[in-house]
């Protein structure tokens, strides 16, 4: 588990002072953390008993496929949370994440309408949305402006191109690669679901499995720390925008493959992106980010709208769900934090 | 802040471009498109930028000055504008009178604050979090209550008109709007700046733990902040629905990155970064004028975006970047 890997490097003194303070504080800390985990297990279970066809191979293959784009948002999104420290106001966010995705979407079909090939709309695509990731590092890590601010303009910067590129409108694209996308399938499973299942298994093991991971939440948790003990705290923080970017090149291929477009619009991804990255702190036993704490979060966002769907619920009322859920469960989440001593 | 005289000359220039950075673009803007367009130094011109660009804009932004000036944010100011302009308009729709729909108005933006007070003080959530659970949620309000995002249109009637009215209307010359914005500018000046509640907001986000201790009632002013917030948000609400006559659902989100943009740039005046009334004015005044600037050079809304966001990281690289070499 990631949180045990953590506080053997970096929580160790952390870990005795709470361990010999008190054992009983632990044990609240994880009922309380368990009762937030079973809430969402009642609300699945209310699906899987209410919503029809809820269980059906059919319908979960489709939730992961909806919740291919938002999660590999939500992994660039996560990394930079990691590396930056999860202090919201001065710590590691990425605002431009969901504009990015746009641009490298616009990029990508409006490069495949042109009559170029999917091998260096690909690449055009990747290398656009690395370019912007490295403006976000060279401006966080560089010039020393907060993350919120330097991304926010980047948003706006990356937002305008998309707009002045596709000027609003909807860039149809077709290609083999878009094609296989759609349509192509491996053990039952279709290659959209099977592009959010290798990517995270490989997100998972390189922030969770190596040494590097290990590292960037050395770096995140305790920059100080960090540089005495010989990390070079700014290529950490810049690596994670420069992947953030490249996540949302990885999403924009997959969002135009869904849509057989690139549309205007994909903004509004942001708030779910950092719903799902900062929901999945609750999964992980020291309430810090991890790559499998926001997959689980960004599939519950998933299910949590195809129930829904299937129960004939208004779609109107998932945002208002996400949102009432976010609160209970940082609520809960800051009350179980709140005996290990604020942070 | 003066810089100590024996300090390298090199360095305390640099030091003078990094506080004065925003000043010196602003500065440069202005000239830059009153040389580049004919129309943009006339009065029609300027009277446009400070009505439908600045006003509504710099009245979200003293919100959020307040709300930052006490370490946190919200997220919600949308929902708070949107709410008071939903409830204002359909009380006036109802053909209830107008100090009836502004009192509903401002009582709609002031359970937002409630509802953001009692989450961040009472159940310690973070600013971001709670913020950003009640615009989900409110979100989900104005899609029910409008079937999907009907916009709802004030037809002609008293109310609708008298507001309209006063929406164009100006007084000695300085447009109404404006007047609000000038009267609300210097008593969040004056609350933030030259108040008791002021020290204490500044004090909550220099040093939240010591602000605690040395016996400021932490949770009270949190509250009073995020209401005093969601309140301002929704004055720009009915400012909004009064000057376009109709409530669109979620118009209000626009505001939010412009107005933190706007707050943050102004906190580049001070050494510290702490967000100021002045600055923030300045930060909206920097953007409403390069947006305004660019349409008159003949930009369209998309190359607008790209043009205001190359400019505010630029400002910003500037003021950080100097800061950094000066120190």
């Amino acid at each position: 588990m990631s949180a045990t890997v953590l506080h053997t490097e970096v929580g160790v003194s952390h870990e005795k002072q709470a361990a010999a303070k008190s054992a009983g504080r632990r044990f609240g800390a994880l009922v309380v953390r368990l009762g937030a985990i079973a809430a969402f297990a009642a609300i699945m279970a209310y699906f899987v008993i209410f919503a029809p066809g809820f269980t059906s191979t059919f319908n979960l293959i489709n939730v992961v496929e909806q919740s291919a784009i938002l999660g590999v948002l939500a992994y660039g999104m996560t990394a930079v949370i990691i590396g930056g420290g999860s202090d919201v106001t001065e710590g590691g966010i990425d605002l431009s994440i969901a504009a990015n995705m746009g641009l490298c979407a616009a990029v990508y079909a409006t490069l495949l309408s042109m009559g170029y090939g999917d091998f260096l709309s690909v690449l055009a695509a990747i290398a656009v949305g690395m370019a912007v990731g490295a403006l976000n590092a060279i401006a966080v890590v560089g010039l020393g402006i907060l993350p919120l601010l330097a991304t926010l303009a980047v948003l706006n910067v990356a937002a305008g191109m998309e707009l002045t590129l596709t000027q609003n409108t909807v860039v149809g694209a077709s290609s083999p690669l878009l094609g296989l996308l759609v349509s192509g399938s491996f053990l039952g499973i279709s290659a959209l679901a099977w592009a959010l299942i290798v990517f995270s298994a490989i997100t998972i093991a390189v922030i969770h499995g190596t040494a590097f991971g290990l590292r960037l939440y050395a770096v995140g948790g305790h920059p100080e720390a960090a540089r005495a003990a010989g990390l070079s705290v700014p290529f950490y923080v810049s690596f994670t925008y420069v992947l953030s970017g490249f996540c949302a090149a990885v999403a924009s291929i997959l969002t135009v493959s869904r849509l057989s477009a690139s549309t205007p619009g994909s903004g509004e991804l942001l708030l779910s992106v950092l719903a799902a990255a900062l929901l999945g702190t609750v999964f992980s036993r020291r309430f810090v980010p991890t790559m499998g704490g926001t997959l689980l979060s960004v599939l519950f966002i998933g299910l949590l709208a195809n129930g829904f769907q299937l129960l004939n619920v208004s779609s109107y009322w998932v945002n208002g769900v996400q949102g009432a859920l976010i609160l209970l469960v940082v609520a809960i989440t800051s009350f179980a934090r709140g005996s290990e001593g604020s942070r | 802040m003066s810089v100590s005289a024996n300090e390298n000359p090199k360095v305390s220039l640099r030091a003078f471009l990094a506080k004065y950075s925003v000043l010196i673009a602003f500065a440069a803007i202005v000239i830059f498109f009153a040389v580049a367009s004919p129309t943009f130094l006339t009065p029609a011109n300027l009277f446009n930028v400070l009505v439908n660009n600045v006003v509504m804009l710099a009245i979200v932004a003293l919100g959020l000055t307040i709300v930052i000036s006490s370490g946190g944010i919200d997220l919600s100011v949308g929902v708070s504008v949107d709410m008071a302009s939903m409830i204002f308009v359909m009380l006036l729709a109802a053909g209830y009178s107008g100090v009836v729909g502004v009192a509903g108005g401002l009582g709609a933006a002031l359970i937002v604050g409630i509802l953001n007070a009692i989450l961040i003080t009472r159940l310690n959530i973070s600013p971001f979090l709670a913020t950003l659970g009640v615009l989900f949620i409110g979100q989900s309000t104005q899609q029910l209550a409008t079937s999907g995002g009907q916009p709802i249109y004030l037809t002609s009637g008293y109310a609708a008109d008298q507001f309209n009215a006063i929406a164009r209307t100006a007084l000695f010359g300085v447009p109404t709007p404006v007047i609000v914005l000038i009267v609300l500018a210097v008593a969040v000046h004056l609350l933030l700046h030259r108040s008791v509640f002021g020290r204490y907001v500044q004090a909550m986000g220099a040093q939240p733990g010591v602000a605690w201790y040395s016996g400021i009632r932490v949770p009270r002013e949190l509250s009073m902040v995020h209401v005093l917030c969601a309140l301002l948000a929704g004055v720009t609400g009915i400012l909004l629905s009064a000057t376009v006559k109709s409530y669109v659902p979620l118009s209000g989100n626009a505001f939010l990155l412009d107005a933190i943009g706007a707050t943050f740039i102004g906190t580049t005046l001070s050494r510290e970064r702490k967000p100021s009334v002045i600055g923030t004015l300045l930060g909206v005044l920097l953007l409403a004028v390069v947006k305004n600037g660019l349409l008159l050079v003949g930009w369209n809304f998309y190359w607008q975006q790209v043009g205001i966001g190359v400019l505010v990281f630029l400002v910003l690289a500037a003021s950080f970047g100097l800061r950094r070499a000066a120190h």
